[in-house]
């Protein structure tokens, strides 16, 4: 009895399924949880453009990703770093050909109080004010009188440590080697981190230029005193110019045909691209969106 | 005149504390399981709807409901159990009424129980090699369900064997007189009196394969895939990892949601444990001895 109720519950379960459409294409979509969010709202306004297209879409981290591309379990592999050498040659080994699409840019602002007159950083700056055994701790030191902040002390503003922004942010401004000092506020989100900074006079934080809202401040970054200072925006992430920013990867196997081709021209499209944008990221180019 | 004196006293105090500890000890056992399910129901309890059982999530799944992964939770159970049932129930079946007490039988015996204790992740990293890789599966339920089948036969194979044993050994000598066979024994003496254990046996694994996240985290459960499965080969949302990437990954999920997708969750495992009871007492009132 038991048995056949199982049977049934099987036959059922699949008998509804069934009737979904006949013709459905799985595409597997897997890797870096800094995209997972972005590739689920992709995947989710897919559903509108192609109603025979599921997209299955899995986190895990770049490496995980990469290595399911090399295995042959995935369609596209999502990572926000390049595949090394050595995983190339794995993969060609095994007889997959990585093409690379670079689907949007991850660009990384630093944000103070619209009342802090600071208007440029550069990134030894930034490294004294966030790195291990920096020097920087009042803004007196930076030469800059914060109107409002009267301990004259700086609040820095981070993010927990297993975000990807705070990988990231660490190891453009402070190099691999060096750690973060201790004692900032660890936000668990980009917003929450731009809304302190902006209720914060004595506060200085960092996340996507995409969480900017019309009440605080962006300075521009240069890489050493005296080069040229570069505003984070669209285009100057795009064209590499803005020192903290990377690009975020797509991966098939070889030229993709079918389905898949379908689903990455669609994410290169204005549609898609102003997707990625609305989530806090650089678009791949310039598009506007409403 | 009964006078009590000082040993009296002592002892009785003695009586009183310990009792007090002991009771207090179990106060506080389920102390932590009323909590959870208190605040689970007090911030679950306003997103449960219909609805949010029916939709598949939206906006980013900050929003709509979970039906895509209830269906793919009962896909995986149902699949694992199809797996895991005729094995675990034939080599219980095997090791209590054929096996000879010798050194193979209780070599497997510890197997067995070596099996139930490799952690979850170990079991998820072998399904990957094994099912996912090696067999070529890919992520799908197939490869989950499998994963989850051979984690939770241990618990199979114990509980059957462990009902089947309980079943009086005088029941079959009787059998064995009237000259049936051993197989006629199994069927018509030993199983019916042992199917009560055997179904809470079905039911642990039932709910432990509900809950289980890392197994199915690499061989077949998706972050998101707003389509219910047409077949076992295919990937699946699921609720426990459903659960875990609305509270860890996704950013601006309202406060309530998680607490509901739980809510669910545990809910489940309960009304299935329910079921079990009701119909294991049901059974045992038909036992004759």
């Amino acid at each position: 009895m038991k048995k056949a109720t199982l049977t049934l519950m099987l036959f059922a379960l699949v008998a509804c399924g069934r009737s979904d459409s006949p013709s459905r294409t799985l595409i597997q979509n897997k890797g870096s949880d800094t995209l997972v969010n972005v590739a689920q709202a992709w995947a989710e306004a897919y559903k509108d453009v192609d109603p025979n297209a599921a997209i299955a879409v899995t986190g895990g981290g770049s490496g995980t990703g990469i290595s399911a591309l090399i295995n042959g379990t995935v369609d596209i592999a999502n990572a926000s770093r390049e595949m090394k050498d050595s995983e190339v040659e794995m993969a060609q080994q095994n007889g997959v050909e990585p093409k690379e699409w670079i689907v949007g840019y991850d660009a990384l602002a630093v944000y103070v109080h619209p009342d802090n007159p600071a208007d440029s950083f550069n990134l030894a700056q930034l490294a004294e004010i966030y790195g291990e055994g920096g020097s920087f701790e009042t803004w007196d030191q930076l030469g800059i009188t914060v109107p409002g902040c009267d301990s004259r002390e700086i609040v820095r503003v981070s993010r927990q440590n297993n975000s990807g922004t705070y990988v990231y942010f660490r190891e453009a401004v402070l190099g691999t080697e060096r750690d973060y000092k201790l004692g900032s506020r660890d936000m668990h989100g980009s917003k929450d981190v731009v809304d302190l900074v902006e209720n914060t006079p004595c506060a200085i934080g960092y996340s996507g230029f995409a969480y900017a809202t019309d009440h605080i401040k962006m300075p521009c970054i240069s890489t050493t005193e005296g080069a040229e200072c570069v505003a984070p925006a669209v285009q100057t992430a795009v064209d590499g110019s803005y020192p903290v920013a990377r690009p975020l990867f797509m991966y098939t196997n070889g030229e993709p045909t079918g389905a898949v081709a379908e689903y990455l021209d669609w994410i290169m499209s204005d549609v898609g691209q102003c997707i990625i944008q609305k989530k806090g990221y650089a678009p791949a180019r310039s598009v506007s969106c409403e | 005149m009964f006078e009590a004196t000082e040993i009296n006293m002592r002892h009785r105090r003695t009586e009183v504390l310990f009792r007090l500890l002991f009771g207090m000890m179990t106060i506080l056992l389920i102390l932590p399981v009323a909590l959870i399910l208190g605040i689970l129901i007090y911030k679950g309890a306003p997103v449960l709807s219909l609805d949010f059982l029916l939709s598949e999530p939206t906006n980013g799944m900050t929003a709509g409901g979970i039906f895509p992964a209830l269906v793919g939770t009962i896909w995986l159970v149902a699949v694992a159990l199809i797996a895991s049932l005729p094995v675990g129930v034939a080599a219980a079946l095997y090791l209590s009424e054929y096996a000879p007490n010798n050194w193979l039988t209780r070599a497997i015996n510890l197997a067995i129980i070596n099996l139930a204790g490799v952690p979850s992740i170990v079991h998820a990293l072998f399904g990957v090699g094994a099912f996912v890789l090696f067999f070529k599966f890919g992520t799908s339920i197939l490869a989950a369900s499998l994963t989850l089948a051979i984690m939770t036969l241990p618990v199979v194979i114990v509980s059957t064997r462990e009902a089947m044993q309980a079943v009086p050994q005088a029941f079959r000598e009787a059998c064995w007189n009237m000259g049936a066979t051993r197989w006629q024994t199994i069927r018509r003496v030993v199983l019916p009196n042992s199917i009560s254990g055997i179904l809470t046996g079905v039911i642990l694994e039932v709910s432990r394969t509900v809950g289980e996240t890392a197994p199915i985290m690499f061989t077949g459960a998706a972050f998101f895939l707003p389509f219910l499965p047409q077949s076992v080969f295919d990937q699946t949302m699921a609720m426990s990892l459903h659960l875990f990437v609305i509270s860890t990954q996704v950013p601006n999920v309202p406060e309530g949601l998680p607490y509901g997708v739980a809510l669910v969750l545990i809910a489940m495992v309960l009304s299935m444990n329910a079921i079990s009871i009701a119909f294991r007492m049901y059974l045992r009132n038909k036992k004759k001895w």
